[in-house]
């Protein structure tokens, strides 16, 4: 229930946001531009915009919007980019963050972006954005596509059928994008664009004449009938919904659009409309014309709308496209490869093997470089600096935040966080991830996920951080949960480190691998029973998949980069800020108190030396450090030299140690997205879940190898 | 004596068979939201009672089970539609509202209700209206029971909640569609479907949700 009056809230302040933040945040007229996935939206956004782009979070969603400017012979717009989505319906996490942007920002005008190969699902958007009674320029895309694949559109014809502009774009190429500025700038600034000022200039296809929908006044696009208006005029209901509907609706809606939306019975609306007097006045015209339409339809109205449209979709595409039939093209036949089980499966390994190694080979040598790098160079300045401005004991305390902190942050961020976005945005673009998403689900089920889940896991095994960011992929909050609990639990780079330096060195490579088999079994195990114990039920894969591309660098180095900065910028502080805080324990010889509570699970239960236990301490800000902090406090304990673990430390006693590192809680910085992405709760009840597995296992092999 | 409890086990069993999917103790506590563990206890008093059985894994309805489950689904329904015809409450509520008058109607009020109504043979949903069977026209079958390279039309979707249908809607999967199956993953996978000149890769669950008429036209 509380999510429930959660919503309300949110739309109380929906139109209150309206107004507010979008009013002063912007120059120019604004453009939101809307598409379906994987239409080239972004590519035409970056094209418009350059890369000055920020990005904003709308409640209830975890898609994010991102914002730019464009500019064109010194004019200036704002961009929107709307996240990919189907349609506007509030049934899924794009569709309701495409829908509100799209309400909060109330765009001048809206650029849709068409797939020209598969025009007819592409239209069925555009016309519930014409429903709305919102501006529409259309962008025909990926027409060098559709023309290699046997498709030929008449956009002269389809500019008349949708009875606004049309403009054919090659967005990877940029063609046609200036020309789409040019008459969405255009469109926006005549406040009676669909009246008579149509028709000039550029020469393009504007609905001129012979528009087969009724004719109406100001700049409201053309409205189809979808077989329930002419009742909705008899009964009063979309007189009803024009008398009230600047007291509860979203501005910028049309009657009709809001009669639409309260037949599909639109969530959000019903609660807009409950919220105030006139709006329930409203509502009880529009149950009787449901009631009416029901009966008389034998169908809930829902459906004959989203049939009608459809069926429009189809007409226009129909009459709008000439098919040319060709032979199967490559494309096709790699697909069937990589979908196949017999090919797909071995493919997918390799794939995955691929991935892995060079996440493991180049990530460990940029590791190596930059810490080389770090120590030789940007170290030695700090710490003359700081010492410089300091007195000792503070000194000390600030290089750990600033020096051991960055370095932490950026070591682990440039060579694995940014390798692994590289390759993402690879097999994202490429459209591969689908295929592997497709052959993966049957065994994603077993824990409660579908397919979509499989990369965030993957690539887990680099770095948990970015893999946490990579279960948004997912649409409930349930499988969100599952799949980043098991993120958390998969062997990151770092503590593949870990075991490799300590277990794989000095007890022997059997063991290591021990190590990994029993993380492995720790993460079914953990899947399976989260998928018995949550509330709800597994996640349900419905999921387009696109035929494979050549994807443009250019758009791989964009994505890389935007998604390589937002990680930085989010977890660099919290780095910083548990490093000095580690620091401060440190250097006061405070950190020593913590052995006294810790003894009797650590040497006790463990079996492990006092310093271990500390060690384990210090691995949360950072999981490679665990080993090298065993090494330096048992310096400082034990005296000499000590970098050979077996001086203090039995086989038992390493083994178990590389053990609990690698399955309690990863790090700091894991802790600060997850708590961004599933709550703090949450977030707690992972991190006890991982430390409380971690000591129980770690124990009990304890215990198990003393009596062998 | 069968209690609303009792009664509720057994009309969700009957709409997983009905439904074609597999009747298991895990099925049960999904739909009804209730833990592993209280479920399987249920059942266990279910099956000693003789109104579900064990078979092959998997749980079914017992003859006598069939019988009272196809009761409260005909009140269910009945319900609904009287709820929708006649009272007029939306049709996205009718499916709650229902579920409770399922437990409390008496055979008296239930006949009435079936008058009042015109006797009906679905309810608002399109469900069968049990005791009332119309000869099924065409035979219908989940999406999921195809084989690779079968074609079919889409003519229902099983589940009622109103955001499923409109997403399935933005995809263009509403009924009239027109699927070909082209690869079924294998150990329960998914299907790759083609639509129009899109793929979309479907559960095998929410395929199992989508009732087709075999055949290209």
């Amino acid at each position: 229930m509380s999510s429930c009056h959660q919503e309300a809230d949110d739309l109380q302040q929906l139109r209150r946001r309206q107004r507010r933040r979008w009013g002063q945040s912007h120059d120019g007229p604004v453009i939101a531009l809307a598409g379906n996935p994987n239409v080239g939206k972004s590519t035409i956004f970056n094209h418009l915009t350059g890369l000055h782009v920020t990005t904003a979070h709308y409640p209830g969603t975890t898609v994010e919007v991102a914002i730019g400017s464009a500019r064109l012979d010194g004019r200036v717009a704002t961009v929107v980019d709307l996240p990919g989505s189907y349609g506007l319906g509030a049934a899924s996490d794009d569709q309701l963050a495409a829908r509100r942007a799209l309400l909060e920002t109330r765009p001048d005008i809206v650029i849709v972006i068409l797939d020209a190969s598969n025009l007819a699902r592409n239209l069925y958007l555009t016309l519930e954005l014409l429903d709305l009674g919102l501006p529409v320029v259309v962008a025909l895309n990926l027409i060098d596509e559709a023309g290699r694949s046997g498709i030929q559109t008449n956009v002269k014809r389809l500019s008349e059928a949708l009875g606004v502009p049309v403009i054919p774009t090659v967005a990877h190429r940029g063609q046609g994008v200036r020309a789409l500025l040019a008459v969405a700038l255009q469109e926006a600034a005549s406040p009676d664009g669909a009246g008579n000022g149509r028709g000039r200039g550029h020469g393009l296809h504007h609905g001129r004449g012979g528009r087969r929908w009724q004719h109406r006044r100001g700049r409201q696009p053309p409205a189809p009938d979808y077989g329930v208006e002419v009742e909705a005029q008899a009964d009063g209901s979309l007189a009803a919904l024009e008398a009230t509907k600047h007291e509860w609706a979203p501005e910028g809606l049309s009657a009709r659009g809001l009669l639409l939306l309260l037949l599909e019975r639109d969530e959000e609306m019903w609660a807009l409309a409950r919220g105030s007097p006139a709006g329930q006045e409203a509502l009880q015209h529009v149950e009787a014309l449901e009631q009416q339409l029901g009966r008389m339809l034998r169908q809930p109205p829902a459906l004959v709308i989203a049939g009608a449209r459809h069926g429009l979709a189809a007409s226009i595409a129909a009459n709008c496209q000439r098919r040319m039939p060709l032979g199967r093209r490559l494309r096709d036949q790699l697909w069937r490869y990589a979908t196949a089980t017999a090919t797909g499966i071995p493919i997918a390994l390799a794939v995955l093997a691929g991935l892995f190694a060079f996440l493991y080979y180049v990530g460990n040598f940029l590791s190596i470089q930059f810490d080389r790098l770090w120590s030789a160079s940007a170290s030695p300045v700090l710490d003359a600096v700081t010492r410089f401005l300091l007195p000792g004991q503070a000194a000390d305390v600030l290089l750990w935040g600033i020096d051991a902190g960055i370095n932490a942050s950026l070591a682990v961020g440039i060579p694995y966080v940014l390798t692994f976005y590289f390759l993402l945005a690879v097999l994202e673009d490429t459209g591969y991830l689908n295929a592997v998403a497709f052959l993966s689900d049957s065994l994603m089920r077993r824990v409660g996920l579908h397919g979509q889940a499989l990369v965030p896991l993957i690539s887990g095994a680099g770095c948990n951080v970015p893999a946490v960011i990579g279960t948004r992929v997912l649409t409930s909050r349930r499988e969100r949960l599952i799949a980043s609990t098991l993120v958390v639990m998969t062997p990151c780079s770092a503590r593949t480190a870990v075991i490799m330096g300590s277990a794989a060195r000095f007890v022997g490579l059997a063991p290591a691998v021990a190590i990994l088999g029993v993380a492995t079994l720790l993460m079914a195990g953990t899947g399976i029973a989260l998928n018995r114990l949550l509330p709800g039920r597994p996640g349900e894969l419905i999921m387009e998949v696109f035929p494979p591309r050549r994807p443009p660098l250019r758009m791989i180095a964009v994505k890389t980069w935007f998604r390589f900065k937002d990680f930085v910028i989010r977890a660099t502080p919290i780095v910083i800020v548990g490093s000095l805080v580690m620091g401060l324990l440190y250097e006061t010889d405070a950190i020593w108190v913590f052995t006294r509570p810790l003894s009797p699970v650590v040497e006790g239960w463990l079996g492990l030396p006092a310093v271990a236990g500390l060690a384990l301490v210090f691995g949360i800000l950072r999981k490679e450090l665990a080993l090298q902090f065993l090494v330096a406090l048992a310096l400082i304990e034990y005296g000499g030299n000590v970098d050979n673990l077996r001086l203090f430390m039995d086989p038992r006693q390493i083994f178990v140690f590389a053990l609990v590192t690698t399955i309690y809680f990863p790090c700091i910085a894991t802790a600060t997205v997850l708590g961004r992405e599933v709550g703090w709760r949450s977030t707690g009840a992972i991190m006890a879940l991982t430390i409380g597995l971690a000591v129980l296992v770690g124990g009990a092999a304890n215990q198990v190898l003393l009596r062998v | 004596m069968t209690t609303p409890a009792v009664e509720e086990y057994l009309a969700v069993s009957f709409r997983l068979q009905e439904e074609g999917a597999p009747l298991t103790v895990a099925a049960l506590a999904q739909r009804l939201s209730l833990s592993h563990a209280s479920v399987s206890l249920m059942v266990k008093r279910l099956v000693q009672e003789e109104l579900l059985e064990r078979c092959e894994g998997e749980l079914r309805l017992t003859a006598e089970g069939e019988r009272r489950a196809a009761e409260v689904v005909r009140r269910h329904r009945l319900a609904e539609r009287f709820l929708f015809d006649v009272l007029g409450l939306a049709w996205d509520d009718v499916h709650d509202e229902a579920g409770r008058w399922e437990h409390v109607l008496s055979p008296a009020v239930e006949e009435r209700l079936d008058g009042v109504t015109g006797h009906p043979d679905s309810c608002p949903h399109g469900h069968p209206i049990p005791g009332r069977e119309a000869a099924v026209a065409v035979e219908l079958h989940a999406l999921s029971s195809l084989d690779a390279g079968e074609r079919a039309v889409v003519v229902q979707v099983r589940r009622e909640e109103t955001s499923l249908l409109r997403y399935l809607a933005s995809l263009g999967l509403l009924p009239g569609a027109r699927v070909l199956v082209e690869q079924v993953a294998p150990f329960g996978g998914p299907l790759l479907v083609r639509l129009g000149s899109a793929r979309y890769a479907l559960g095998r669950d929410m395929a199992g949700q989508i009732l087709v008429r075999k055949g290209a036209r």
